[in-house]
This record gives C-alpha cells, sequence and structure tokens, in this order.
C-alpha cells in the first residue's frame, strides 16, 4: 500500500469534540467496539478506525468512509467501550460533522447542522411566507368555514415548495454524488456486484428495517426509527397524494375524513408522533450505560415533535372551528414542513441518501453483512 | 562441650507399623554405643517433648538425637537451646515412602540413625565470630533520588549515612526535569513541580548525613562492617570506616546517535527525551528547538528508540512511556500545538494506567502504534517520521518540528562489568591475551573499586545486560556481595516512585547486614547461622580453587596465595569446602569429615545395593518430604544426606562412597545456567563440573561413571523426583553391583 | 528491648513474610495476621513464577525456614485485624482468631482426613475440585497442620475425624478468640483478590464450561492442582491443545477494574509455556491491547514470542461464546494488523483478570484513604501505617518484595521517632 502522508487536525479534532464527540480522545484502540458490533462487516471492521481517524484529525479519511454511514447508532460500542470513549456518540458527531461539511452550498450546511443557528433557519421560510402571503394579500384570517387553501392556496404553496425542494433536491443530489465520488475514489476497493442489484437489496433492507434488528442493548430503535422512517413515507404519500387530488379529480382541501388518504395521513402522522415521543423517552432511558446525544440530534427530534404536533393541531383544530387559532398554527406547521422538506439535505434526515449510498457501496465492494 | 548423648525414637504418625522400633533402639544403644535410647509414641506431644527437657535438666545430656518426622516440622517442639539437636527423619524418608515393615525399610531406618548419630559425635556448637571495631555507618554512593532517599530513610532510622554524589550537586537526573508526574492521583495538573530542591535540602541538613559532593570512591577495602572506603573530592583523598553500602550510581542514557535511522546527530531538531526536558526546563515550558529557536508545534515522539531491540538495548526501561506522555503534556501548554506519540505497546502499568487515561484524553495529543522506519529532512528544519504497522494505514509519514527520541536507560554499572568479563575471558587464554587485554582496552570509571580478589565490582548477572540486579525473585537484595545493596536504576530499569520504594529496601538491608555482623551471624539466606569455616591453613596447598569458586569473593589471598578469610562477606554456603582438595574448610556443624563419616556410617551389605544421595537443603530435600506426605515411593536403597549446597560437595565423599562399595551416588541440586536457582550462585552448577572430574577416581577404581549422576531438582518437583531416583537405582541396579563391597 | 513494640504485619503473603521477616532478623518483634489457614497468600497458588519459570514454593521454603530460625516472629492464622487505635509508636490492636479446631498437637498425618466422610469446595482450587472437611490446604503448606471446615462437618463428620485422630489433635470445642496486641507500627501488606470474571457479560465466565479465569489456570499447571498439572479442560476432562489467552478481561475497563493489573500479560505469556511446554503440538494464542512487559521482562515476551506455537494478536477480545456440541469456546477479536474480525474456536479460553484491592474487602478496622479504583493512597496515610505491594497499585512479585523491604525501615524509623 502506499504512503500516507498524515497531518494531524487539531481544530478538527477540537470541532469533533465540541460537537458531542468530547469522549474521542478516551479511545485506546482495543478495538472492543469493532468486535462487539453487529452492523459491521469482518473486513475492515468499524468504528475502531474511525475513531483513531479522528483522533489524528484526518478528515479526508473520514469524509470518504462509507463506515460512519453504516453504523446505526445501536451503541453495542459505548456500552463495552472500557474507557468510555462512546463511539456511537462519536461517529454519529462525524456524520453530522459531514453534513455540514458536504452540504451545498455550505453556507446551509451551517444554518442547519449548527444548533444556535437554528432560529435562522426558521427565519428563512417565515419570511418567506410573509412575503409570498403579504404580496398576494393573504396575510390575514380568512371568513367562514376554516379552509387553509383560502389562507394560502395551494397553488401559492405548490410554487412555493415546488421550486424550494427542487432546489434542494439538485443540492442534495450533488452532495450525494460528491460523496460517492469520494468515497469510491478514497476507498478504491473492486466491485463484486452492481450498483442497480445493490441499490434495490438496500431499498428492500430499509423498508424491512433490518439492519436495526443487529443492534444488541438499543433493540428497541429498530421500532422507533420505523415509525418515524414510515410516518415520513406516509406524509410523503399523502402530500403527493393531495396534489394528485388537486389537480386530477379536483377533490379540495380539506379532504373528508372517510378519505383513504386521510387515513394514510392520520396514520402517518400518529407513526411520526409516537415515533417522535419514543425517540425523545429512549435518548433518556438508562440504557445501562452512558450515551449523551448531541444538541444536533436533539434539535432534529425536536422538529419533528413540532411538525407532527403542530400538523394534528391544524386538523384538530380546525375540526373544532377556532379560525383564530386556526390559521396562525397552520402558518406555524407549513414552516416545519418548510424545515424538514427543504432542509432535507442538510438537517439529520439527509442521512438516508448518504447511508443508502454508503449501504450499496459496501454491497458493490463485497464489505456487506449477513442481514 | 563433653556430650552427652540422648536418643530418642519416635514411634508416632506409622513409624511403629513401618519399623520395629526396639531393633532400631538396639542399633543405637548396640552398634552405635549410645548410653540410652528412649522411645515414644509421640515425642512431639507434650509429654513426649517433657521426657527430652527431663534428660536434659536431670540427666545433663546435650546431645540430642531425634529419629522421627523431618526437620522442617516440629521444629518449635524439638528446639532445646543451648543443645546438639541431629534430626533423623525417618517418617517422611522411611515410614511414609517405604512399605512397611520389611528389612529394606528397617534398614533404612537404621542407617539414618547411624548417620545421625555419627555426625551428632562430630559436631561441635558454634561459637558466633564477632570482629571487633563494626562501623554502623551506611555509605550510600550517588546522590540522586535513589541515593538520596536511601540515605534520608537510613538517616531518619537512626543510621549514620555517608553520601557521596559524584557531581558537584545533588539531584541527579531530576534536576533536568522540567516537571514530573503527580504521585499518586492522577488527575489534573498532570505536570508537576519535581520539588527536588526541597530533598536537597532535606539530605544536606540531616544530622546524621554526611555529603560528599565531587566525590570519588576511590577504594573500597575490607569486609562489612569493616570496610574501609577512601572517597576522594575536592582533590583530597579521605579513609573512613563505613559498614555497609547501597549503590544508587543510577543510569546514563543510551547513546542516540548509534540508532542510525532515527537521525539523532545528523538533525539538530532531533533529541533524546532528556534533551527534551532541558529545551523544556530552558524556555520554561516553551519548546524552543534547537536549529532556529522557533517554538515547536508538531512534536513527535518515537517510543522505545534503541530499546526492546536486539541491536541496541534488548529490554524495556519502563519509563519512557509515562515520560513521553508527561512531555507530550509540556507541548500541549501551548494550545496550539499537537504531540504525536509513535509506540509499540503503550507500558503503563498498574495505576500508571489512570495516567495515560487523562493523560491522552488530551486535543492535541495524538497516539499510535508504529514502527517507525525513519526519519528524515523535511525542510526548514522539519522532519518526516515514516513508520509503518499503524493503526492509521500500513504506511505512513507524519511532518513534525521536533523529534524526541525515547532512549532508553543503561546502567552505570554496564561498562565496569563488560571491562571486567573481558578481562576475566582473556585472562582465561593466559597472560599474553592478558595483557594484551589490559593494554588495548580502556579502562573504564569504577564505581566500588573493591579490593577483592574477584574484581572490583559487582560480578555481572547472566541476562542482566549490565545491571546490578538479583537472580532471585523472592529476593530482590539478595546481593552477590554481602553488605552492598543496589538500588534504583542501576538495580533494574525502573521509575522514580519505584526507584525510591527500591532505595529504603536497600537501606534497610544494608542496616540489617550490620546487625548480622554485629551477632556474628551469617546475611541472607542463612541468617541464623553461627558457623562459620574455619580452614585449617597449615595443610593448604594454595591451589586458590576456594578464592576463585567463592560465590561472595569473600577469600582473598596473601602473597604466597594462601587464602584469607573475611568473614562477614562469607555467606555460609561451604562452597569452599567443596572445592578443597585438601578436605580443610570446616564449620562446627558442617566438614568434609562429617558428611564423609555419615556416608562410611553407612551399612553396607555384600548382597543389595547401596545409593547415596547428596541433596540440596531447600529444594530436593523439600521436595523429597512432599513425596513423602503424598506417600510416594522411593526405592529402600537409597540414602539422602542433605548439603547447605550443593557447592558444598566434596569429591572425597564420591570416592569415600564407591570404594566401601556402595553402588551409585546421586547429587540432587538446583538448575543451573541462566535463571539458575542455587541461592549461593553456582553450587549446583560447581557440584556438576566437580562430577567431570570424578572420572578419574572412577577409572582408577575401575567403575562405571553412570553410577555417579547429577539431576537439577526444583522443589515442586514431589511427584516426579521418586520416578527419577527409581530410574537411577533402577540403572545402577542393571551395571550390577559395586566389586568393592566387602572389601 | 523489651520496651520496644512490634510490628503488627496484616497478611501473610509474599509482601507479608517479607517485610515480617526482614524486620523479625534485624532484630524485632513481629506478629503476622493472615487470614489463611496457611501462609504464603497468591503465591502459593502460582504453578510458577515468571520470567524464571521457578517455583514459588523455593522461595517460601527459606521464607518459612527463616521463620523457624528466628524466634521474633508470632503468627496468627485463621485471624483478621478488626480494630486499631492509637497512634504511630503505640497502637492497640484487635485481632480475631477463628478457629481451627486442629491444634499444636497435629503431626500432619493425614488420618482425620482419611476418616472424614464429609467433602467441601477446594477455594485454594479454585473450587475444581473437592477437599475433605478436614484437610490440608495444599501439600507445601506452612503452617503444617490440618484445619477443619466445621461448616462442612455434620456431627457423624466430627466424630469420625476425633476418633482417627491418636494425638489429640482435634478439638471442636475451640472458639473464636479475641486478642489484644500492642504494637509500633503496622503494615498492611492484605495484597488482592481476583476479579470476577462473571461480570464481564460478553466473556461468558460462568457460561460457557472451558471458560477459566489466569488463577485457575495457575491451579490446573500445579503439579499439586486439581488435574495434577496436567491441563485439561472443564467440560469434559480432554488435554488442552488449543488455547486463548484474553488480556485485560476486566483490567483497562473503566466497567470493571481502570487499572492495569500489572502482572496479567507476563502470567498469560506464562502459561503459554505451561501449555507447550506439556503437550509440543499445542498451539497458545494471547489476544491484547498492549503487551506491558516492562524493564528486563522483555526478554521473557521475546522468548515466548519465538515460540512458534505461540500466536499473539492485537485486539481485545469482545465476545465469547460456547459452540454448544463441541463445548469449543469461541472467541470473537479484531486482529488490528490485519484489520480484520475474526472468529476462532479454542479448547479453553483463559481470562486474563485483573487485581481487585483487598481494601475492597476490609481495611482492617483503620480508616484508609483510598483512591477511586480502592487502592490505599499512600501518601495520605498516617504515619506509624505502611501499606506495600499490591494494596497501592497492581505490581509483580519483585517489586513487592522490594517495597515490603522499604516498609520494614519505614515501620523502624516509626519506632525511633517515637
Amino acid at each position: 500500500m502506499a504512503e500516507q502522508v498524515i497531518s494531524p487536525d487539531l481544530n478538527f479534532v477540537k470541532d469533533i469534540i465540541a460537537s458531542g464527540g468530547d469522549t474521542l480522545k478516551k479511545c485506546f484502540q482495543c478495538a472492543t467496539c469493532t468486535v462487539v458490533c453487529n452492523a459491521t462487516p469482518n473486513n475492515r471492521p468499524f468504528p475502531r478506525k474511525e475513531m483513531i481517524y479522528a483522533q489524528w484529525g484526518l478528515k479526508d479519511k473520514l469524509i470518504s468512509s462509507p463506515d460512519v454511514w453504516l453504523c446505526h447508532n445501536c451503541n453495542d460500542c459505548t456500552k463495552y467501550c472500557p474507557r468510555g470513549a462512546r463511539p456511537g456518540d462519536v461517529l454519529s458527531t462525524m456524520r453530522q460533522k459531514f453534513i455540514q461539511e458536504n452540504a451545498m452550498p455550505s453556507i446551509m450546511g451551517k444554518v442547519v447542522t449548527q444548533p444556535k443557528m437554528t432560529l435562522i433557519a426558521l427565519a428563512i421560510p417565515l419570511v418567506l411566507f410573509l412575503l409570498v402571503l403579504g404580496l398576494t394579500g393573504h396575510l390575514r384570517t380568512p371568513e367562514g368555514q376554516i379552509v387553509y387553501s383560502k389562507f394560502f392556496p395551494i397553488p401559492y404553496i405548490e410554487a412555493v415548495f415546488m421550486s424550494a425542494v427542487g432546489l434542494a433536491g439538485i443540492a442534495y443530489l450533488a452532495s450525494l454524488y460528491r460523496f460517492w465520488n469520494s468515497m469510491s475514489k478514497g476507498n478504491n476497493q473492486p466491485y463484486t456486484k452492481g450498483i442497480v442489484p445493490a441499490f434495490i437489496e438496500t431499498l428492500i433492507e430499509f423498508a424491512k428495517h433490518s439492519r436495526f434488528a443487529k443492534c444488541g442493548p438499543n433493540a428497541d430503535r429498530r421500532i422507533v426509527h420505523m415509525l418515524v422512517f414510515y410516518g415520513f413515507v406516509g406524509l410523503l404519500i399523502t402530500t403527493i397524494w393531495v396534489t394528485v387530488y388537486y389537480y386530477a379529480p379536483k377533490i379540495n382541501t380539506p379532504i373528508a375524513l372517510s378519505d383513504p388518504l386521510k387515513w394514510v395521513a392520520n396514520i402517518s402522522a400518529a407513526s411520526l408522533l409516537i415515533g417522535g415521543v419514543l425517540l425523545a423517552l429512549n435518548k433518556m432511558k438508562d440504557k445501562g450505560f452512558v450515551s449523551k446525544s448531541s444538541t444536533f440530534d436533539w434539535i432534529f427530534a425536536i422538529m419533528i415533535l413540532l411538525l407532527c404536533i403542530t400538523g394534528i393541531l391544524t386538523e384538530l383544530i380546525r375540526l373544532a372551528g377556532i379560525a383564530t387559532l386556526a390559521y396562525p398554527i397552520y402558518f406555524i406547521h407549513l414552516l416545519f414542513v418548510f424545515y424538514t422538506i427543504v432542509f432535507f439535505p442538510y438537517s439529520k434526515l439527509s442521512h438516508m441518501g448518504y447511508r443508502a449510498l454508503a449501504i450499496t457501496y459496501s454491497k458493490m465492494t463485497n464489505r456487506d453483512i449477513q442481514i | 562441650m563433653e556430650k552427652k548423648y540422648g536418643v530418642y525414637v519416635c514411634k508416632g504418625c506409622g513409624i511403629n507399623d513401618a519399623v520395629d522400633v526396639e531393633r532400631l533402639a538396639n542399633v543405637a544403644t548396640k552398634d552405635m554405643k549410645m548410653p540410652s535410647c528412649k522411645t515414644h509414641d509421640f515425642l512431639c506431644g507434650p509429654e513426649g517433648v517433657q521426657l527430652i527437657k527431663d534428660d536434659i535438666a536431670k540427666e545433663g545430656v546435650n546431645t540430642i538425637i531425634i529419629a522421627a518426622c523431618s526437620p522442617r516440622v516440629k521444629y518449635e517442639e524439638f528446639d532445646f537451646p543451648g543443645t546438639i539437636t541431629e534430626r533423623v527423619n525417618i517418617r517422611e524418608f522411611v515410614a511414609w515412602s517405604q512399605p512397611p515393615k520389611t528389612e529394606d525399610t528397617q534398614n533404612l531406618a537404621s542407617d539414618y540413625l547411624m548417620m545421625s548419630i555419627t555426625k551428632a559425635q562430630k559436631v561441635d556448637l558454634p561459637q558466633p565470630n564477632i570482629l571487633e571495631g563494626i562501623s554502623s555507618t551506611i555509605l550510600v554512593i550517588g546522590g540522586g533520588i535513589t541515593g538520596m532517599t536511601a540515605a534520608l530513610d537510613a538517616a531518619n532510622a537512626g543510621s549514620k549515612v555517608v553520601l557521596i554524589e559524584k557531581e558537584s550537586q545533588l539531584g541527579g537526573f531530576v534536576n533536568k526535569l522540567y516537571k514530573k508526574i503527580p504521585t499518586s492521583e492522577f488527575k489534573e495538573p498532570l505536570i508537576i513541580d519535581t520539588d527536588i530542591d526541597k530533598m536537597v535540602k532535606q539530605v544536606e541538613g540531616h544530622s546524621n548525613i554526611k555529603v560528599y559532593k565531587s566525590a570519588k570512591l576511590e577504594k573500597t577495602d575490607g569486609q562489612p562492617g569493616l570496610y574501609d572506603v577512601t572517597i576522594s573530592a575536592n582533590g583530597a583523598s579521605e579513609t573512613i570506616k563505613i559498614g555497609a553500602i547501597v549503590m544508587a550510581t543510577g543510569w546514563k542514557p543510551y547513546d542516540a546517535s548509534k540508532i542510525d535511522h532515527l537521525g539523532y546527530g545528523k538533525f539538530k531538531n532531533v533529541v533524546t527525551n532528556i534533551e527534551f526536558e532541558e529545551l523544556a526546563k530552558k524556555g520554561n515550558g516553551k519548546i524552543l528547538r534547537p536549529s532556529d529557536g522557533k517554538e515547536a508545534k508538531r512534536v513527535a515522539f518515537i517510543q522505545c528508540a534503541g530499546q526492546r531491540d536486539p541491536n541496541h538495548l534488548p529490554y524495556c526501561s519502563s519509563m519512557c512511556c509515562v515520560t513521553s506522555l508527561k512531555q507530550a503534556g509540556y507541548v500541549r501548554q501551548n494550545p496550539d500545538a499537537v504531540a504525536m506519540i509513535f509506540y509499540i505497546d503503550i507500558r503503563t502499568p498498574g495505576r500508571l494506567e489512570l495516567y495515560y487515561k487523562e493523560a491522552q484524553n488530551n486535543p492535541g495529543i495524538m497516539l499510535t502504534k508504529a514502527d517507525v522506519k525513519t526519519v528524515s529532512e523535511a525542510g526548514n528544519g522539519n522532519l518526516y517520521v515514516e513508520a509503518e504497522n499503524t493503526l492509521l494505514g500500513e504506511k505512513i509519514k507524519a511532518e513534525a518540528d521536533l523529534v524526541v527520541l525515547a532512549t532508553g536507560i543503561v546502567p552505570t554499572t554496564k561498562e565496569s562489568q563488560e571491562y571486567q568479563d573481558g578481562l576475566t575471558q582473556a585472562a582465561s587464554k593466559g597472560d599474553e591475551a592478558k595483557k594484551a587485554y589490559l593494554e588495548s582496552t580502556p579502562k573504564p570509571e569504577f564505581i566500588l573499586n573493591l579490593s577483592y580478589r574477584q574484581g572490583p565490582e559487582i560480578p555481572s548477572l547472566e541476562g542482566a545486560y549490565g545491571f546490578a540486579d538479583s537472580n532471585f525473585i523472592c529476593f530482590q537484595y539478595e546481593t552477590r556481595r554481602t553488605g552492598i545493596y543496589a538500588a534504583g536504576a542501576v538495580h533494574q530499569p525502573m521509575n522514580m516512585m519505584e526507584a525510591q520504594q527500591d532505595a529504603a529496601g536497600a537501606a534497610f538491608k544494608a542496616i540489617q547486614c550490620l546487625d548480622h555482623i554485629s551477632k556474628g551471624i551469617a546475611v541472607h539466606p542463612r541468617a541464623w547461622d553461627e558457623t562459620f569455616p574455619d580452614p585449617l591453613l597449615i595443610r593448604c596447598t594454595a591451589c586458590k580453587r576456594c578464592t576463585e569458586e567463592c560465590p561472595f569473593g569473600a577469600i582473598d589471598e596473601d602473597e604466597k596465595g594462601i587464602p584469607y578469610y573475611k568473614v562477614n562477606r562469607c555467606r555460609r554456603c561451604g562452597t569452599c569446602m567443596g572445592a578443597c582438595p585438601e578436605r580443610i574448610v570446616a564449620f562446627k556443624d558442617y566438614s568434609v569429615d562429617i558428611i564423609g563419616s555419615m556416608v562410611k556410617a553407612i551399612d553396607v551389605p555384600e548382597e543389595g545395593f547401596r545409593i547415596v544421595a547428596f541433596t540440596c537443603e531447600n529444594d530436593a530435600y523439600p521436595a523429597l518430604d512432599t513425596a513423602g506426605i503424598n506417600r510416594k515411593n522411593i526405592d529402600p536403597s537409597v540414602r539422602f544426606i542433605p548439603l547447605r549446597c550443593l557447592g558444598g560437595m566434596n569429591l572425597v565423599w564420591v570416592a569415600d562412597a564407591l570404594s566401601r562399595g556402595i553402588d551409585g551416588v546421586l547429587l540432587l541440586g538446583c538448575k543451573f545456567g541462566e535463571n539458575y536457582q542455587c541461592h549461593f550462585v553456582k553450587g549446583s552448577e560447581l557440584a556438576e563440573y566437580r562430577l567431570g572430574k570424578v572420572g578419574e577416581t572412577l577409572n582408577r577404581l575401575q567403575l562405571e561413571s553412570e553410577r555417579v549422576q547429577m539431576l537439577q531438582v526444583s522443589i515442586s518437583d514431589s511427584d516426579k523426583l521418586p520416578g527419577l531416583i527409581n530410574e537411577f537405582v533402577e540403572k545402577v541396579k542393571e551395571i550390577g553391583p559395586n566389586p568393592f563391597k566387602g572389601f | 528491648m523489651s520496651d520496644i513494640k512490634g510490628i503488627l504485619i496484616i497478611g501473610g503473603g509474599m509482601s507479608g513474610l517479607t517485610s515480617a521477616i526482614e524486620a523479625a532478623e534485624a532484630g524485632y518483634k513481629v506478629s503476622i495476621v493472615e487470614k489463611n489457614p496457611y501462609l504464603g497468600g497468591r503465591v502459593a497458588q502460582l504453578n510458577k513464577y515468571f520470567p524464571k519459570l521457578c517455583s514459588p514454593n523455593c522461595g517460601l521454603e527459606i521464607q518459612f525456614k527463616r521463620i523457624k530460625n528466628n524466634e521474633n516472629v508470632t503468627l496468627y492464622t485463621l485471624a483478621e485485624v478488626v480494630n486499631v487505635s492509637g497512634v504511630e509508636g503505640s497502637y492497640d490492636v484487635t485481632i480475631k482468631v477463628n478457629p481451627r479446631y486442629v491444634n499444636e498437637k497435629c503431626v500432619g498425618c493425614d488420618a482425620c482426613a482419611q476418616a472424614c466422610p464429609s467433602e467441601r469446595p477446594n477455594e485454594f482450587n479454585f473450587g475444581m475440585d473437592k477437599t475433605k472437611a478436614a484437610y490440608l490446604p495444599f501439600d507445601y503448606a506452612f503452617p503444617f497442620r490440618y484445619v477443619i471446615d466445621e461448616k462442612s462437618c455434620a456431627d457423624n463428620c466430627k466424630k469420625a475425624c476425633l476418633d482417627a485422630c491418636k494425638y489429640n489433635a482435634i478439638d471442636f470445642n475451640m472458639k473464636q478468640e479475641t486478642i489484644n496486641l500492642k504494637v509500633g507500627a503496622i503494615v498492611m501488606s492484605t495484597g488482592w483478590s481476583l476479579y470476577d470474571a462473571a461480570k464481564m457479560d460478553n466473556l461468558s465466565f460462568g457460561k460457557a464450561q472451558n471458560v477459566i479465569t489466569n488463577m485457575m489456570m495457575e491451579r490446573l499447571a500445579s503439579p499439586n492442582g486439581p488435574t495434577k498439572g496436567k491441563i485439561l479442560r472443564p467440560s469434559d476432562g480432554k488435554e488442552v491443545k488449543n488455547i486463548a489467552f484474553v488480556q485485560c478481561a476486566g483490567s483497562r475497563d473503566e466497567n470493571h477494574l481502570s487499572h492495569c493489573s500489572y502482572i496479567c500479560c507476563l502470567a498469560s505469556l506464562k502459561q503459554a509455556t505451561y501449555i507447550r511446554e506439556l503437550y509440543p503440538d499445542s498451539k497458545a494464542q494471547i489476544f491484547y491491547i498492549d503487551i506491558r512487559t516492562p524493564g528486563r521482562y522483555e526478554q521473557f515476551y521475546w522468548k515466548v514470542r519465538d515460540d512458534k506455537g505461540v500466536t499473539l494478536t492485537k485486539g481485545k477480545v469482545g465476545k465469547i461464546s460456547e459452540d454448544p456440541a463441541t463445548k469449543d469456546v469461541i472467541v470473537e477479536v479484531e486482529d488490528i494488523a490485519a484489520g480484520n474480525k475474526i472468529k476462532a474456536s479454542f479448547d479453553m479460553v483463559v481470562l486474563a483478570a485483573g487485581m481487585v484491592p483487598s481494601t475492597k474487602e476490609s481495611t482492617c478496622g483503620m480508616n484508609i484513604p483510598l483512591t477511586d479504583e480502592g487502592f490505599v493512597n499512600a501518601p495520605s496515610l498516617q504515619k506509624g501505617v505502611y501499606a506495600v505491594g499490591t494494596l497501592k497499585s497492581p505490581v509483580d512479585v519483585a517489586r513487592s518484595v522490594q517495597d515490603a523491604t522499604g516498609a520494614t525501615l519505614k515501620s523502624i524509623q516509626s519506632m525511633v521517632r517515637r
């Protein structure tokens, strides 16, 4: 193997430490973590090597590492770590740093991933919405039966969201592409499987959440993650469905509670809410070892909960007919919807794409594990 | 002393079942003409002991022969001060290892009884040899942390101490240190002041301590308790009386320029760990590198530089890992600086692990396992460290502003030991070679300058790489020069804390040695022994074997080559007794004649075999006892005779035995060679060496050499030993009876 | 001299023996308080010492011989210090001495044990075999006197033992005694006990039959051990030909023992030689984080490393399981040098379990300053009380002996100061 020039980056180390990986330097490379981890491949397993790369501040090594994403934060490693180095949390921090570093445009990475910037992040849709509504003269509580589209007409929403999502989507794809490139170049492993079958396998795994089943002390995560995941999937489907209704059968909102769309929507919302609550509880639960969640993680959990709660309130208050409350809540809900959907590439949710690519890559390079 | 004998035979513990005790008593009274022989069912019980005590009080019995259990047990019961007491081991060696009531068993018991009575007849009560004018002053050589600790500890226990230091100030290596690690709680701050000045003050101000600085030990004459030590300091020489010596001369850093691939001497910014301390001290914590005085912000530490390496130091210096972790802390006093540590294994044993844990938890201290291959120039005075097998990748290259080599320690005794060993080797090739060696080899600085016939320093220990170490795990101060105890880094590789503990240990042994000498008893391991070698020098032929073979250098020679015993150096092993062809060395209870007479006391029948086994008291004898405890059968033709050490084995006994018709001779000694087990250094090895010469005797007697054999036995061999002995007996039986039987 | 009080030595292992005998030979009265019925402590249980591979009984024999020849030593076995009061130079010590049920008349003839109908687990062999209720702790035991485990000896057992003894050496009327001593200095040398390996749930001790501890391995390899020195695995008595050593089993692990136990690397290297010597076709693999063989021990490491039958693998074992069919032990570890996670099967696995300072059990009726790990924080100890050897930090026998010798001098200083 070629000689590598190692240049320790103290600032990167400090950054990881400051962002939730404060135990990073405690690792003494015993490799207990890689052994107790059920999600790691046998060949060049993680997270031991990621820990030393991070200890030395070798950012390049980490940026091209698929393994950071193969980690499902089960925390078996953290439980058994003899030094309290909490590799699970450190890897989680690395993912956060990566999302931030790999963001396009990079300013968005900073705005969304840094907890202190959260309000600024929320200010973006706020300003945008106020602008749209103000300019079109909708910035008031409509009369009569509560119909949200009277306040924020669907075409406006479509226009705002479509363009924002479109831009974010392009940015996300670019980020993913960059990640794929650095991963495949940085690792330079021969392929034993094509990208298409590997990707399909990955998607099937995602659907089953089978990797989470490998988690040892933190096995509840599978259910929690599944609830959140399918909640989002359901809401995504609902959103598309609503659009389809709007343009094709011309069914307008509010949609009747008896409509299957509403069923899916409500079930998804419930799933997300339960998932979100469990997620928060799980973070606080004593699992027999110390694991700290970063503020980055906490903000994400809170955002989901707020999205969910405002969504449900939007529906309930509408049904209760309190217009003065309904429209402002709806407005706030839309802020969180925007935050969730448009900031997807920069928030914790973006891990989905990175993880999908990392797993696909590991399957292609024959470093997959038995699922 | 006029001897009044009392023979007592115990019938307990199965002895009565195994032998006919009445017949045995008859052996004592009839064959050995003892005035009386009493038997008792339970001799070690209160009544039995009283029986003996009554005889002492009423009959004036003063020479007691007790045929019962092994002398290793019931030592309190059978302790009769002021008497000669001989224990005959007919329990473990007879009743417990032989079939009951056979003729062989009976003969075995009666031989043991006769041998012991014979011995008792020859033994005298010891009179301790207390020399006049014993000094109780302790000399500590070396004023570093070890020497100062030893001096203070001895002085605080009430001893007078003389401390000599070759430099102009006390403190040793600690003077060079910028900081040290905390002593007990390994929490922030991880680097603290050494406070060496306070200790120096304490030493210099202590009323029991006299300090000589810029001083050298010119000559050490005499023996423990009576050393005449000549100290030269500041141009003047002074001879003072010294009792015992603590050698705390410490270490020298390994010459880093010998480690070619690490660039020391080639590149200015490659320094040793000691030089790094000096840099840190000079910059008061700021690390200004030698080439350009620029502050070093990337410092690479290379562990095991020239250590754990067959081409350099083949040992670990025990302190460099912690030192580098500490020094990385110096680097990190600048928050923007980085310390990279390349190690093979991080060695922070015991609680030092907690220091590692704390020190490591620092953003700017980077560690990796690595085999460092080269240090090369990177321009601007910077350096590349290239390494393989790292945790970061198979081959890596890191740039550093400064490279610190964690070089190891070389004991100050190394050079002089090597010189002496070379001299011995040359001398063995003849006077010419010796002369050539003396002329061609530069004489190193000696430490002790002993005027001993065996040389001026503590002899080297195989596998100790020049350290003045003890060969024994259990006995860390079992020195080969009585009265001289090494401590600190000259003793073993160790850190500062360990050195201070070691210093107290060595200081104590020096004090204890003087206590023994003042009482006329031997120094460890025979610390109860009041006997001493008393050679009949009129018959000495000046063959010099005793002076050469004495493991402790206790015997000097006069101009005619006649040995001169320095009894305070002697440890009473009897090696000189074994060495002496004239058989003139004797102790009151241990002599060529006594053992020879025991051999002669064995009844050698015309039919049947007899084997004598000379047995090391410390290992083989307890192993045989334990075989008895486990009721292992041993061939009844074997008679065991314990020796203080097999080094006392005199060849005449072999000749005596064989010429009397004894069929075989077995020597049971301990393991020799590297990792030898003999507490008298070379006892069993010398016995083996002497056996090599027995061939002559055997040839003269026209006997097979296989009749004499030596076995190396460990104390834990009790399970195997009976089998080995029985095998030997079988071999002798195959050879056939000794033709001298009946002569 | 009569006004000079003696020195109390708590613990009769190698450290305590050293402190006691050295002081006694320098003319000081010493009392050794030992909780076991025999002296020698941990080293008595060892088959061999590293690096010389010699028997600890050799050194113990010399120590015992020194005691036998010195009248300054008073010995209390089966005894514990329960209270200490006073200051340097003048301590009042209360000792509780448990009954041995065998008095000084015992000759060591084994008749009671032969007659005794009851058995008890042999704690000297870590429960791997049994002794009679009347027993000699081991064949080199000092004092050479039997003991009766009264709890394991019912009335019929007591009768059988009593009847068997011809020397009136058995006395079931013995009661726990309290003894008060006045001493001038105290040396604590109560040593260590082995960490409970069952606490490491991932290493399967107590679950997989063929997972044993390093101390059990010493007993298995000892000629006077439960298998008479043949290393046979517990599940089926098969000769062990393929063995793994798991280093830092509990040590250097803040979930268990955050300190390094100093001796385990050397002990495993040594134990690898046991198996290699016993069965020339055997293989041993040692899994480690760092090999810690300080000083001249490095040479011993090289010697074992260079044996073709021994493999050293950097990587801490994270999981151990049992093959239910063969009872072989499956070890999971990352071979760090190769960068692969491996699963390997062994006949038997030895856990290099670590040292727990005995202060966890008792601080001998004193208020002793301790470190977070439970070791004695020596610099904070009151004057007159000294802790030695493994009570302060894990160390080997050599360093224990050095420290114990030094502690003798400190004790003498305590006498001098008063």
